[in-house]
């Protein structure tokens, strides 16, 4: 092999290294290592000003081996793997060594300490770099469509967005109808078009295009392949209805239904019947019969000729390049006796009381009673002690606020109490918040360790708070309509999450790898995170999320090719005996078996593996090695830092 | 330089600020193979977001993420940057046709030469405040903006500079040209992404806070130079004595919420960047104790809360309250009086503190206004750029293809200024691929 030339670079990071590690010192002591040709101190390694000086560094003198001692490898591992790439250099002669995460700050009470840890790890890096080999990516195809599964609204908007960039695109939604949540709200801050108005625009200008294929009534079952390549089984649950469907034998079909159970879309607070269609403007339009619960009377079909009990349930193939997942939440279900919820009759949810408000005519009622008195309880479901959902909701206050507003322009007599915990209407929302005040709604606050209680005392349900606006008086309130302000919970049945194997915050929504650096992208390559599905947010922040998601999908399969790391196992035929071990430790399932003449040995997926390694200690003959983190070089590390 | 024959030059697209969220809709459009021009009216690339101390609620340092993404972006072939320009006029002719005008202003030094070599900055005799520390320290008139800047490469500020000719002497590249004068550069592109970012409040416009009167009455953006990998004085120092304070109180929503000052809507950052500030606080300066006085805490973002609780876990001290009015103490040791509503216990308060941050809050940059003398650019009633469809498309303006990136829309934090350009630059993606 070649003899290594290798450039150091000792980073200060302003001082969030140079503040406890003395990196000059480390710099002169390991000027004189084997190999090292010229070693720097720079204030900020990845500063342009810098990255320009490495590239002439490598160029001037030949390197073939770069170390960066500077922060954790997963802030700028590609950025200097990139510089040594610019310089001419195969980016996988560069090596990174970790001295603040791992050193600066997690030393910050011990300075010589500190030193003397930076010189033993960028030692460590220089034996890797001594022995560090050029490598070229795998390539892959790319298969040129996007699988978007949700389609609400950030699912519709990413679909058009793709449409628009000539990339096909296949969406898959769960229930039987297209707008996910925003298809059950009324009018919405801050334009005030209804949700109804807001789906049916996004519906109209998706399903005219060639390149969308929407499916409802549609679930993924099974995913085999990964990025470039997903080969996804979705499972197609029949309508039992035919599209074109005479409207008036349709109504006549539905009233003879003896079925009635609570309908979802209006959050339970109404019945529908085991034959049924959202309301007028549903997409696509046309009814379904849900077969859970249709006792198969028969009373339908002869009425209306497009009921088609003989219709089957559907397996279909769909090959994609990315996947797009846009699931969007769940309102937050409260248990019984949570705020005297399902205990106490005139409690609900925010999202049922939006509902009521759209559904009600000229009075608002509830249970045959006329409502006056309206308690609002927020951060129900959210901001909860530890255990429970800890994380606030973000669009609750807004939402809530909004519906106040609403509900006293449509019904000018009723009375808005709202039992806050500090109000959050963040930005331009804030207005609401001012409107709302305006219109004479009283707010009411406690902290976490006093929250308002509602109670029945026999007639009237009492909301008892000590009010810190108040100086902590007690105070109460006789309420007609007690109004659970839910927050968002990811969805109950977040099963195709699982399928894709994606990772989940601890607040169990699905997550990002960077917040800030790359915040639609998932640990799991080829797979993007829109939408509520990753956190709470309001439309304007889905959308937003949705675009950013879909451009980052495009970029996987625009080019039709892909090139994915080489760092991936590597199986010796020689000594694998196929113990099954190593396939079972995989969280990729990138290891299956296969036949090397009648011996069966492990066989890596390059396109599935990560080279995280979780392999190689189970193997109990020594079979399988990681390129680039071979035993050899592991070994040469560990020498350098167990040597004084 | 091009100069002189290189007039009237297409792009794509024209992005409107060099900040995070600018820079960001720029690399997207660039990677998908659009040509385009950035637009910086400063003298370096990177906005604000490169002269914060750590990001919330990562705890991330800013200059860390910001650098290497700076880099990209002015590396990028697709890329082309002015710094120290403005837009002078940008006209439609019709869909998919721009026609803009940029003023592109002397630097007095040639980029391409300069070595950053700082040898002017030393030679140079004029002090004035350094604003991109804002004002907590001083600059020469020759300077380097901040050590990470990009272009990384000294200017002459002519608006201070005594002409004395001392750092065109020392300069070993002769790169100082004093000959520069300012180019109006004719352009067209077919697009128009405006990321003209936030201006910071001014807490002249509240005498009663007493900034500018008490010198340890300091805003949020000089404790996030305080607190910076760069920072001026490698510690914490309030700015009167040099003394290191141990008593902090921070004064949120100064400027925010509050129609007397013609901003009623809330900030969006304040509150998080504050407890932020607190928790490097606490740990630079681990015997002093921060307080924040506040309205409502507004930690509504992913892992906000919980940031939110880590910062009372620490011991930050929050106090349900507006601060009235801030006066010195009398006996001259600088340290602060703030009389406040303790809003818990129903009375008016005061409290005595030897330094106090004023949480400022996030007003419109109104320069896009005027950009277009044919069309309108229409603004909400904020000030900020009107979004025609917020619902649906929030990065649609009044103007078919001209599109809003970031905190020139409204008030945001950083990823959803990074989404929001995400979305700006594929709303611009969409409207170059239909021409």
């Amino acid at each position: 092999m070649e003899k290594k030339k290798i450039g150091v670079y000792v980073c200060h990071c302003g001082g969030n290294i140079s503040d406890y590690v003395d990196v000059e010192k480390v710099r002169q002591a390991i000027e004189d290592e084997g190999g090292v040709m010229l070693a720097k101190t720079t204030m900020f390694a990845c500063s342009d000003s810098n990255q320009k000086e490495m590239v002439d560094d490598i160029k001037n003198n030949d390197l073939n081996g770069v170390v960066v001692a500077s922060c954790s490898p997963k802030l700028h591992l590609t950025t200097f793997g990139n510089v040594s790439e610019r310089a001419g250099l195969n980016k996988y002669n560069y090596v990174h060594a970790n001295i603040r995460e791992q050193d600066s700050w997690a030393h910050s009470d011990d300075k010589p300490g500190a030193t003397e840890k930076a010189i033993l790890l960028v030692r460590a890096a220089i034996a890797k770099a001594r022995l560090t080999e050029s490598l070229e990516p795998n390539k892959i195809v790319a298969q040129k469509a996007v699988a978007i599964i949700g389609g609400g609204v950030a699912g519709m908007k990413a679909a058009i967005e793709l449409s628009n960039m000539d990339c096909p695109v296949y969406i898959i939604e769960k229930e039987f109808f297209i707008g996910g949540r925003v298809s059950q709200w009324g009018a919405m801050f801050t334009t005030n078009e209804t949700g109804k108005e807001v789906v049916t625009r996004l519906y109209n200008d998706m399903i005219k295009r060639a390149n969308v294929t929407v499916f409802t009534g549609a679930e993924v079952v099974t995913n085999v392949g990964s990025i470039g390549d997903f080969k996804l089984k979705v499972k197609i649950t029949p309508r039992y209805v035919k599209e074109k469907c005479d409207r008036g034998k349709l109504q006549q079909a539905i009233d003879a239904c003896p079925v009635e159970v609570p309908d979802e879309f209006n959050f339970k607070i109404t019945n529908r019947k085991a034959i049924y269609h959202n309301f007028p403007s549903e997409y696509p339009q046309a009814a379904v019969i849900d077969m859970n619960n249709c006792t198969r009377c028969g009373k339908c079909e002869p009425i209306c000729d497009n009921i088609d009990f003989s219709q089957k349930e559907e397996i279909l193939d769909i090959h994609v390049g990315s996947v797009l997942m846009a699931t969007g939440f769940d309102p937050y279900t409260p248990h019984d006796g949570e705020f005297g919820y399902n205990e106490i009759g005139n409690v609900v949810t925010l999202p049922q009381f939006k509902r009521m408000i759209e559904l009600s005519g000229k009075k608002l009622r509830y249970k045959g009673k006329n409502v006056k008195n309206i308690a609002y309880i927020y951060c129900v479901g959210s901001r909860q002690e530890e255990g429970g959902n800890t994380y606030c909701s973000r669009y609750c206050c807004t939402s809530a606020i909004h519906a106040s507003l609403l509900v006293k322009k449509k019904f000018p007599d009723v009375y808005n109490y709202h039992f806050n915990r500090g109000i959050r209407t963040y930005g331009k929302q804030e207005s609401l918040y001012y409107d709302s005040s305006a219109q004479g709604d009283i707010y009411l606050q406690a902290y976490e360790d006093a929250l308002p209680v509602v109670s029945w005392n026999g007639s009237k349900t009492i909301v008892k708070i000590n009010d810190i606006l108040t100086g902590g008086r007690e105070m109460e309130v006789e309420a007609d309509l007690v109004v659970l302000v839910t927050g968002m919970v990811p969805r109950a049945d977040n099963s195709v999450g699982t399928l894709f194997k994606l990772p989940k915050g601890r607040d169990k929504f699905f997550n990002e790898i960077h917040m800030k650096l790359r915040p639609v992208e998932t640990f799991i390559d080829g797979v993007t995170i829109s939408g509520a599905c990753q956190g709470p947010k309001n439309i304007m922040e889905s959308v937003n999320s949705a675009l950013s998601a879909a451009t980052k999908s495009y970029s996987y399969v625009s080019k039709g090719e892909l090139e994915t790391e080489p760092i991936v196992a590597v199986v010796n035929p020689d000594s694998c005996a196929w113990c099954n071990a190593c396939s079972e430790a995989c969280p990729f399932d990138a290891i299956s078996m296969t036949k090397d003449g009648t011996k069966s040995i492990a066989m890596i997926n390059n396109s599935v593996c990560k080279g995280c390694g979780m392999c190689l200690p189970v193997c109990p003959t020594d079979a399988l090695e990681l390129i680039a983190y071979s035993n050899n070089e592991i070994e040469s590390m560990i020498d350098a830092l167990a040597h004084d | 330089m091009m100069s002189g024959q290189s007039k009237n030059i297409s792009f794509d697209a024209l992005v409107v600020g060099g900040g995070i969220a600018g820079g960001e809709a720029a690399l997207n459009l660039a990677t998908t193979g659009f040509k385009v021009l950035l637009v910086e009216k400063e003298l370096s690339i990177g906005g604000k977001m490169i002269m914060l101390s750590k990001v919330f609620p990562t705890l991330d340092c800013a200059a860390c993420i910001t650098t290497p993404k700076v880099s990209e972006i002015s590396r990028h072939p697709n890329i082309t940057i002015y710094t120290s320009s403005e837009v002078g006029n940008i006209n439609k002719i019709a869909e998919n046709n721009f026609e803009a005008t940029i003023i592109r202003k002397p630097r007095y030094v040639v980029i391409e030469d300069c070595t950053a070599c700082q040898l002017c900055e030393q030679a140079c005799p004029v002090s004035v405040p350094d604003q991109y520390q804002y004002n907590l320290v001083g600059r020469k008139a020759a300077f380097i903006p901040f050590s990470i800047a990009s272009p990384k490469a000294a200017a002459i500020d002519i608006d201070n500079c005594i002409l004395c000719g001392a750092c065109e002497k020392v300069c070993p590249t002769n790169c100082i040209d004093f000959t520069q004068e300012t180019e109006e550069i004719q352009i067209s592109v077919k697009t128009v992404i405006l990321a003209t970012g936030f201006k910071l409040f001014d807490p002249l416009l509240m005498p009663r806070y007493g900034f500018g009167l008490f010198k340890n009455v300091i805003t949020s953006m000089q404790m996030e130079r305080e607190l910076a990998p760069t920072r001026p004085f490698n510690t914490v120092l309030r700015p009167g004595d040099g003394k290191v304070p141990d008593k902090i109180a921070y004064v949120l929503c100064t400027g925010s919420r509050d129609a007397s000052i013609g901003n009623p809507i809330c900030s969006q950052i304040c509150c998080m960047y504050s407890i932020k500030q607190s928790q490097l606080l606490m740990g630079a300066l681990p015997m002093a104790d921060v307080t924040i006085y506040y309205l409502n805490i507004r930690s509504f973002g992913k892992g906000f809360e919980e940031f939110y609780q880590q910062a009372k876990g620490m011991g930050v001290n929050f106090v349900k309250g507006k601060i009235g009015k801030i006066r010195e103490t009398e006996n001259g040791n600088g340290n602060l009086i703030l009389r406040y509503e303790d809003i818990n216990e129903g009375i008016v308060k005061e409290a005595e503190h030897d330094m106090v941050i004023l949480s400022v809050g996030v007003l419109p940059n109104q320069d896009a206004s005027g950009f277009f003398p044919k069309e309108e650019l229409k603004l909400d009633p904020y000030k900020f750029i009107y979004q025609a469809d917020s619902l649906i498309s929030p990065a649609r303006t009044s103007i078919d293809g001209v599109f809003v990136a970031g905190t020139a829309s409204g008030p945001m934090d950083i990823p959803d200024s990074i989404l929001s350009a995400g979305s700006a630059s594929a709303e611009a993606l969409s409207y170059l691929i239909q021409e």
